[in-house]
């Protein structure tokens, strides 16, 4: 029996108001904290290498090309992973909602972006996931649920749980294909070296899509570098710079942090993702550009 | 930055604090919560999203299943929820934010079983 109809949970509106008026009062939102000194080390080195290319070759040019690996100098990056900060900050530093992205965009990718922040505030929001599409690179490194990691000498395996994502990252020295052979793709097309213990990726040939939802969007022409290294048991950190002209006035330098979960019962195992497996998930774009459920099975109102 | 900039992130923390990763949570009203309480009809322990369905019995006799939304099965393991918790038959008092267009689904925030034990799906999002 139903006991308890629908109630107003006062306390989050009126937070929301105060958090609003406070806003509107100022007239300028939170900003993130200024870049540390680290921070900034890294966005400076971004910028001195102008492409995501050059930014890759200098690194290998400072790990004298890399080494290749055996099977018995593999990293162990084994276990469950899962992201540490919200999926909705591409940039960990961001850290509010009431603050905007850490990205310095063109103006015409600012407007789409306030565009689409308007659109989220009034109801608006349609995600392309929910069409079952993968979230694709550069998104994928922020995606949530579980990751795992399977290093071979040839190449490297960044598994997401989500929409059985794989990055296949080709360590043997492989070159990306030419430029009269390359198309945009999900994952983009990776390659890469290790620098001891550290993997160093450049990626390219990825599909225009958004860092997330709230997030700004990415253009055909991005292409990202990351530096991947295990800093203690429990983490794997990505320091991560994103090259898109068309959208990013300089590179979107990030440090993307993902810890080991605890699985001493075995219980946690990826399993494959298939959207289409129960129609109560399904969902669609409505007349007015929002979500909306579409195929409940469960209430008789569904059968009218 | 202006003043309708300032007005379009004040709003975003309510509208994206518990949006789904599969699909946005748009469809349902994140300042109200309703509690119903019943029996588990089916515990559909899927993926991209699980739902949980109790069936709700009415003050003139009816029945309604209402269909009670969470993440996939890996985030339900990791919040200490399992498929096997939710047999149906089980006694449940559940509370979610509830669809705005009246539909009788929520999101699913709490349950409580019959046996007094809780279950918060929300918890599979902590890193332990």
């Amino acid at each position: 029996m139903i006991h308890s109809c629908v109630r107003h949970v006062g306390r989050i509106a009126i937070g929301i108001a105060i958090a609003t008026a406070v806003l509107t009062a100022s007239g300028q939102p939170p900003q993130p904290a200024p870049p540390s000194a680290e921070k900034q080390r890294m966005i400076n080195l971004g910028i001195e290498q102008k492409t995501a290319r050059a930014l890759y070759e200098h690194f290998k040019q400072e790990a004298n090309g890399g080494q290749t690996l055996t099977w018995r100098t593999v990293p162990d990056w084994t276990g469950v992973w899962t992201r540490e900060a919200t999926p909705f900050f591409w940039d960990p530093d961001q850290g509010s909602t009431d603050a905007l992205p850490t990205a310095k965009l063109t103006p015409e990718h600012q407007r789409l972006l306030l565009d689409k922040l308007d659109k989220v505030k009034r109801g608006i929001e349609f995600d392309p996931l929910s069409n079952c599409e993968p979230a694709g690179m550069p998104r994928w490194l922020v995606e949530p649920f579980l990751k795992e990691f399977v290093i071979t000498p040839q190449q490297t395996l960044l598994i997401n749980e989500m929409q059985n994502e794989i990055r296949r990252v080709y360590t043997d020295g492989r070159e990306h294909p030419s430029e009269a052979d390359a198309y945009p793709l999900w994952e983009g097309d990776s390659i890469a070296f290790w620098d001891g213990a550290k993997l160093v990726i450049h990626t390219s040939q990825m599909r225009a899509g958004q860092y997330q939802r709230v997030q700004p969007f990415y253009t055909e022409q991005v292409e990202t570098v990351e530096v991947w290294q295990r800093t203690d048991d429990e983490t794997l950190t990505a320091d991560v710079w994103s090259f898109d002209p068309p959208a990013l006035v300089e590179p979107w330098y990030t440090k993307q942090v993902y810890k080991r979960l605890s699985n001493d019962d075995k219980s946690l195992r990826i399993r494959h993702w298939d959207c289409g497996e129960n129609q109560n998930n399904t969902v669609e774009q409505t007349e007015t550009g929002t979500s909306d459920f579409s195929n409940f099975t469960f209430t008789e109102k569904d059968d009218q | 930055m202006n003043r309708t900039l300032a007005c379009v992130l004040g709003g975003l923390a309510l509208v994206s604090a518990e949006s789904f990763a599969h699909h946005s949570a748009v469809m349902f009203d994140d300042v109200k919560e309703v509690t119903v309480s019943g029996t588990v009809k089916e515990f559909q322990y899927t993926n991209p999203h699980s739902w949980l369905l109790v069936d709700v019995k009415n003050e003139d006799g009816s029945v309604t299943t209402w269909g009670f939304e969470a993440e996939g099965p890996s985030t339900l393991m990791r919040a200490g929820i399992r498929k096997s918790d939710f047999a149906p038959g089980t006694a449940i008092t559940i509370t979610g934010h509830p669809m705005r267009d009246g539909r009788p689904a929520a999101l699913w925030m709490k349950a409580t079983r019959g046996d007094g034990k809780e279950f918060n799906p929300a918890a599979g999002f902590a890193i332990k």
